[in-house]
């Protein structure tokens, strides 16, 4: 194309004409060329999608399209301006996003529906002669026949089907497990609706129609940090990422912000400019590290201590020795510290128990409405005891005084913070505090102090009837806890930072490595700094801390320093946890979609990690003790139990969710009750006290128990989030394995008291695994039927994120690639198939929900005691000992019509979230006139959703973020709790209404709502906790405040009252059977979130293999390569009792000794060879890992601490793993075909 | 249509997905590539027991097969795009150039396949003037020659396809693109060593030589530049 035939090259023209006085001159030469680039930029239309992965950057991107094709994409340019001063948030993306298209069109991408070849051959056998139903009948019932593909799993074997037949298969098989063992044993895993939220829902529906489970994400993936609803009684709220240029401090804590925040670091640059200081923290030398002002390198899990050591600091040097001003007014309005907690008698001395209440006085202090739920503060006015608005007891039963105004009722108060004065206390006592830094495994420092320190408190006697009651207020518990000498006198208190008592400085530099001084500095700059700017102090946080088994040490110390300088509610400050895509901004107008609350409710809802913990078998290996994290001053009490036995009593005492929930099918419970002329809750209380139907999670292995059909869309639940991987291989998929840890009998370990062991533990207890992915990933690869979905640039759908405001689309730039269909498509075909072969055995069925007592309910103030009805400690009444037993109607005949409808309910019973209800009846008509109505049939008059599109405009159309109307009625029904008037927030948007095509022109900022915390406005920035603080609204927990002080009594049994430094737990992993000899190397395992992909996503794309080193890796620090004979890029080997893996190393003097990083999730189906140690192809990162439950984290019916659906249960810690490092003597690629005897 | 070429039918047939028609049909299709003289006696010999395994061959057998062959493989793709393109973005551009020569043919695509699809590609070639066919097929022809290799080391009779489509093409392949291609890494490899070499980077060194520069971003961008295998010229206009 160099036009050199064309050209002159000796010669110029002197027809020229010039102009400009000579400067310019026309040509006349050919330009023919410039077409080419023409030609290679054109395009013919541009349109607006993001990528639905699981990344807080929900970056909003232009697609380019070529004749039908996508060609390239780039970054949108076109939010919404901030206001002046203000950066603007973009760019958005990264080099991530910027390689999508690549999948489009990947030799990776799924094109068919696939499903086993030995499972199709079967069926279409079976299908000649028999009807759907008969034929999956008769291959379940068969044993040979199922194993012939379950044991298949993982080992290839797929062929193509075609649509119908992949989803005849599918619905075929949950109908049948709904008649044979009950709906709730269909199962379906997706996670972080906010990514793509059209997509969740339509599998969150089809499984809500039926019955069956939806399985929760933010908790199994432990990025829900449980100490936010302990303390705020709020899943997560957080800062936008905008905010952070509004910071004075910025202290960013084990968080890698530029590597896995990449849209949002400019923010921290731009912050930088404006002349914020930082600190950062990080045991590594992390891509973070270099913007700090200071770096600070502890140790990794011993954060705790680092914040304890600041938080001690802070007490003495702006609490103590002066009081800050801004600091204590903010303390004593919104936070538990002046709240009295009454001391215990144990053992002959104090210990710290549990609030004091107004009912523990004889006249209840006047308080008729919840008097157990009403805790108690000194009026420093008149000294008197009193109840102060705001606590709990005013939420629910009455209206009007649940805020945070300092009264009581409507009279002024202010409450004492501390009784350290002479004329305030009646008496100096010694309090036991538990201290757990004595005992630690050899990688961790321990110190000599004993277990138990006993301290100086000021206590008030209170006299009640015959009893005298001590009490002490929470911040001389707290400051007492913290190790602050007051001139109380006694022991454990340290007067200067350099006494060795735990929580000074100095204790602190022996735990974590990091000099006193440093440590001091830090603490003393950021308080100084939130002083001088009324909080503007943030701590921008990564999950890494919340991943080590006690995570709420380590979270409720950073938030204890945060709530002490009044940062939290603050513009500019406040607790940054960017993890997971939590924030689904719409979600009280989508949840009504997601889980078909239009046509019954409650959906069941399950917690993942007590079920994957159940049904992969994780518990049968168990090797953490409840003696070993018991505190040394628990209660007296049944403690020495194991931990699966915690969680079967937190489901029985309606605590947690159960799924499945009875060992019989609830359908025919149902039946049974209606034939025994009984009322449904009654009649299963009866039988659940008589024994004759058992609870499911008593006995997890029993095969009625098992899960049968499960869903994962929109996840790699075996190749990115599955902690203890080679265990879901062995028991759910039961298929090859590297299990290399005997059970709890091989080991001669204590068997649990509550739930039934069997000697043999079965394998494969899945019928039916069912993967909806664009691309053939891990659980892809061992799924039974993988059905093709429309990738990011091929549906439409809505976005949003906690790091900006926006929420925006996904769009069908281009029709879905071959065969594949859209995740609402794909689950209204399943519905279409369900209601074509379920009636042969299901017609119109009552079910039994059993629902737990659910947080931001009436029903949340359940139990003020624990209680156990099993034992006889109560009776059984549900809903209130015990989990509610709700009826449900189904019509397994409708499930696609019911699909495809806006059901009745939203009409008659309403909307609402987070305890604010409202009328939506004219939202419901409006979707009637948007999107049609059903002239016929079963829904006959309800709006249709029949497109993805019409599903959008349901979420928009119904949630007060994206409907001004909507959050105007939601502001005045907070209104009626608080007294206090809040609709001004929302009113000059009141005729405001988002529509899809809205968001397709152009990114829109949402709608402030009582939805969140934070507001939407031009003054100042989205920030958590902003209407706590400004509205005067509580934070939804027993105080009402920011509660500090937990006193549930399993939080005190296992020393959780108050935080504390708890060294990492031993998870006994490195055996001497499995450690072969001369394997020297032991390290800790740690999991950080990569650069070159986003979870597992990406991680297969050759662009990003590039970038990297083609595979897996691990990282190591020199000295340990050494100590192995390990150099940069060996393959190396990890192990423990839970399996192995196997990369390439990564020696690099950024890591700190003792440790091994594994970037979550390099997937095993790129270069991984298999691994010495298991004969098998080389494992994953969490083939090493083995989810390990928490009992605190079980606890319910208690104010904030009760269920929610991702809000609050056992979350899936890893961080506490150690593994055996060596280098690889022979690399084998296994590329032998797998061995086909096992089928045969 | 004037002319309809019934071997290139047949193989663009045979690379497709086993069916039970397409078993059926396997006495016809095996009929006309043995009596095809363009190829040599050896090349029909050798066709012949992929003939024989898809007429006779138990269907899911074969499925499982192609599926892992040609679906799961990302090196035997039967995308022709995904070994001259890879995941450059030059691959959406190359793919509406050759949608739009099936278009000024005056064919519509009718397959959820994309335009770059080996058997689509064969199906529109059939209709081609032999001259006009014999072209394009040569200018795939390293990539023919790769899949020969790469279906030969993995003993599949499918190997034989790609031979003979090499031979109608009447080209031979530019060696040393077809080395390229073929060093370059396989997802599911025999070749233990050289595979190691693939993915072997060259050693950092943190010296005195100021010359060296990153030898990894060095390795990297010689890589990137070493220009792109040159794309048929029908992708390219």
């Amino acid at each position: 194309m160099s036009h050199l035939l064309d050209r002159l090259n000796f010669f110029q023209s002197k027809e020229l004409e010039r102009f400009s006085n000579g400067h310019g001159q026309v040509t006349r030469e050919d330009r023919a060329w410039e077409d080419t680039y023409r030609n290679r930029w054109r395009h013919d239309k541009v349109v607006r999608s993001t990528h639905g992965v699981n990344c807080t950057g929900s970056c909003s991107w232009k697609i380019y399209v070529k004749s039908g094709i996508v060609t390239w994409e780039t970054q949108q340019t076109d939010y919404p301006r901030t206001r002046p001063d203000l950066p603007n948030h973009e760019p958005r993306g990264c080099a991530r996003g910027a390689s999508y298209s690549w999948y489009l069109y990947s030799a990776n991408r799924v094109k068919t529906p696939l499903v086993r070849g030995r499972l199709l051959k079967a069926w279409r056998r079976m299908r000649e002669t028999m009807s759907p139903v008969e034929a999956w009948t008769a291959l379940q019932e068969d044993p040979i026949l199922r194993a012939s593909y379950t044991k298949m799993r993982g080992k290839g074997g797929f062929v193509r089907a075609s649509w119908d037949e992949a989803t005849e298969i599918t619905a075929t098989a949950n109908a049948y497990t709904a008649k044979k063992y009950g709906p709730d044993r269909v199962f379906g895993f997706s996670p972080i609706p906010a990514m793509s939220m059209v997509s969740y829902a339509a599998g969150s529906r089809y499984l809500s129609l039926m019955g069956g489970v939806c399985m929760s994400f933010y908790d199994w993936y432990c990025d829900l940090p449980p100490a936010s609803p302990m303390t705020w009684g709020e899943q997560t709220d957080v800062p936008e990422s905008a905010d952070w240029y509004n910071a004075g401090f910025l202290l960013i804590w084990g968080s890698n912000v530029p590597q896995t925040r990449t849209p949002d670091a400019h923010f921290y640059t731009e912050a930088r400019y404006r002349g914020t200081k930082s600190a950062v923290i990080s045991p590594d030398y992390s891509e973070a590290a270099k913007f700090g002002d200071i770096w600070l390198n502890p140790k990794q899990g011993t954060d705790a201590a680092l914040a304890m050591a600041m938080g001690h600091v802070i007490l003495r040097e702006f609490h103590l020795d002066r009081q800050a001003e801004y600091f204590e007014n903010y303390c004593r309005q919104y936070t538990d510290m002046p709240m009295l907690v009454k001391l215990e008698e144990k053992d002959g001395s104090l210990v710290p128990g549990a609030f004091l209440r107004a009912a523990d006085f004889t006249n209840k202090l006047g308080e008729e409405n919840n008097p157990d739920w009403k805790t108690v503060g000194i009026d420093e006015k008149t000294g008197e005891m009193i109840a102060p608005n705001g606590s709990i007891g005013y939420r629910w039963g009455q209206q009007g005084h649940w805020n945070l105004e300092e009264r009581k009722g409507e009279a002024e108060t202010r409450l004492k913070m501390s009784l350290v004065l002479d004329e305030d206390h009646d008496a100096i006592e010694g309090v036991d505090f538990p201290y757990f830094g004595g005992h630690a495994t050899p990688e961790f420092a321990a110190d000599n102090h004993p277990e138990v320190l006993t301290r100086n408190i000021p206590v008030k006697k209170i006299k009640v009837g015959r009893k005298t009651i001590k009490v002490a207020t929470v911040f001389d518990l707290f400051c007492a806890n913290y190790g602050l000498d007051r001139g109380l006198g006694g022991d454990w208190v340290a007067k200067t930072y350099d006494d060795d008592v735990p929580g000074t400085p100095a204790w602190a530099e022996k735990i974590t490595g990091v000099s006193r001084d440093k440590i001091a500095t830090v603490g003393r700059e950021f308080a100084r700094n939130a002083e001088k700017t009324n909080g503007k102090s943030m701590i921008i946080i990564g999950a890494a801390m919340n991943h080590w088994y006690h995570m709420d040490m380590n979270y409720r110390g950073v938030i204890n320093m945060l709530v002490m300088c009044g940062c939290i509610g603050q513009s500019g400050g406040g607790w940054s946890h960017y993890v997971g895509q939590e924030k689904l901004r719409p979600q009280t107008g989508w949840a009504p979609l997601a889980f078909a609350l239009d046509w019954g409710r409650p959906p069941r809802h399950m917690n993942s990690t007590s079920a994957w913990y159940a049904h992969t078998d994780q518990w049968r290996y168990e090797t953490l003790t409840s003696g070993e994290i018991i505190s040394p001053i628990a209660p007296e009490g049944d403690w020495d139990i194991n931990l699966i036995d915690y969680n079967i009593r937190a489901e029985r005492m309606g605590w947690l969710p159960s799924a499945p929930q009875f060992k019989t099918n609830p359908l025919e419970v149902a039946k049974a009750a209606k034939a025994a002329g009984k009322e449904i809750p009654a009649y299963v209380a009866e039988q659940l006290k008589s024994g004759a139907l058992e609870m499911s999670c008593e006995d997890p292995d029993a095969p009625e128990n098992w899960p049968r059909n499960l869903f994962v869309w929109r996840s790699n639940l075996l190749g990115s989030s599955g902690k203890g991987h080679e265990y879901f291989l062995k028991h759910l998929l039961g298929t090859d394995n590297g299990v290399m840890s005997g059970d709890l009998a091989d080991e001669g370990r204590a068997l649990p008291k509550e739930a039934k062991w069997h000697d043999e533990a079965p394998e494969g207890k899945l019928d039916l695994l069912v993967c909806i992915d664009f691309r053939m990933s891990t659980t892809a690869v061992y799924s039974d039927i993988v059905l093709p979905t429309a990738s990011w640039y091929e549906k439409n759908d809505l976005n949003t994120s906690d790091m900006h405001p926006f929420i925006h689309p996904l769009q069908a730039a281009v029709d879905p690639a071959y065969e594949s269909k859209s995740d609402w498509e794909i689950f209204k075909s399943i519905a279409k198939k369900f209601q074509e072969v379920a009636p042969e055995i299901l017609g119109k069925e009552t079910d039994i929900v059993a629902l737990p007592i659910l947080h931001d309910t009436a029903g949340e103030i359940a139990q003020p005691d624990v209680k156990d009805w099993k034992k006889g400690e109560c009776d059984l009444i549900p809903g209130k000992t015990a989990p509610a037993f709700v009826p449900v109607e189904r019509d397994y005949g409708a499930i696609y019509d019911r699909f495809v409808a806006l059901g009745p309910l939203m009409d008659k019973v309403g909307n609402g979230g987070k305890g604010i209800a409202w009328d939506t009846k004219h939202e419901v008509q409006h979707l009637r006139d948007l999107n049609g109505e059903w002239q016929e049939g079963p829904a006959k008059g309800c709006a249709k959703i029949v497109t993805d599109i019409d599903a959008s405009e349901v979420i928009l159309m119904l949630a007060p973020e994206t409907n001004g109307e909507v959050a105007v009625k939601a502001w005045e029904a907070l209104s009626k709790a608080t007294g206090r008037e809040h609709a001004h927030l929302a009113l000059p948007k009141e005729d405001e209404k988002i529509r899809f095509r809205d968001i397709a022109a152009q990114p829109r900022k949402i709608i402030s709502s009582p939805t969140w915390s934070g507001i939407e406005s031009e003054k100042v920035c989205y920030n958590a906790g902003y209407t706590n603080v400004h509205e005067l609204i509580p934070w939804r927990t027993l105080t009402g405040r920011q509660q500090l002080y937990q006193d549930h009594l399993w939080m005190r049994a296992f020393g959780e009252g108050f935080m504390s430094y708890r060294p990492p737990v031993d998870l006994k992993t490195i055996t001497a059977k499995v450690r072969d000899k001369g394997d020297s190397l032991v390290l800790n395992f740690i999991t950080p979130h990569q650069k070159w992909g986003i979870h597992s996503t990406y991680s297969d794309n050759l662009l990003m293999l590039t970038l990297n080193r083609g595979g897996p890796v691990v990282w190591i620090s020199e000295n340990d390569a050494k100590k192995a004979g390990i150099q940069d890029n060996d393959w190396v080997e990890a192990y423990n009792v839970n399996g192995a893996l196997t990369a390439r190393a990564v020696v690099s003097q950024r890591m700190k000794d003792g440790t091994v990083y594994m970037y979550h999730a390099q997937e095993k189906i790129v270069n991984t060879p298999g691994s010495e140690k298991t004969g098998l192809r080389g494992g994953i990162h969490n083939s090493v890992t083995r989810a390990t439950l928490k009992p605190t984290h079980m606890i319910g019916g208690y104010a904030q601490q009760s269920y929610g659906f991702n809000y609050y249960g056992t979350v899936g810690s890893n961080r506490d793993e150690f593994v055996v490092v060596r280098k690889m003597q022979k690399v084998d690629w296994l590329d032998e075909p797998a061995k086909k005897e096992a089928a045969e | 249509m004037d002319h309809f070429d019934r071997t290139m039918k047949a193989l663009s047939l045979i690379l497709s997905y086993p069916t039970r028609e397409l078993q059926e049909a396997m006495p016809e299709i095996g009929g006309v590539l043995a009596a095809e003289s363009r190829l040599t006696a050896a090349a029909r010999r050798d066709l012949r027991p992929l003939v024989e395994v898809l007429g006779v061959g138990d269907i899911y057998d074969l499925e499982e097969a192609y599926v892992v062959l040609f679906d799961r493989s990302r090196s035997l793709s039967l995308n022709l795009f995904e070994h001259v393109h890879g995941e450059s973005r030059d691959r959406g551009g190359a793919m509406v150039s050759l949608l739009e020569s099936y278009r000024e043919a005056g064919f519509e695509p009718a397959t959820s396949e994309l335009p770059d699809h080996l058997p689509v590609l064969l199906e529109f070639l059939a209709t081609r003037s032999p001259g006009e066919a014999q072209e394009v097929l040569a200018d795939a022809a390293h990539i023919l020659e790769a899949l020969t290799a790469r279906l030969a080391k993995r003993q599949s009779p499918y190997g034989a396809v790609f031979a003979a489509l090499l031979q109608l093409s009447g080209a031979t392949a530019d060696r040393e693109i077809v080395a390229e291609l073929l060093a370059q890494p396989e997802d599911d490899p025999n070749d233990l060593e050289a595979l190691d070499q693939i993915w072997e980077e060259s050693e950092v060194k943190f010296g005195p030589d100021p010359d060296a520069g990153c030898p990894a971003s060095r390795d990297l961008l010689a890589r990137m530049d070493r220009p792109v295998t040159p794309a048929p010229d029908w992708a390219a206009e």
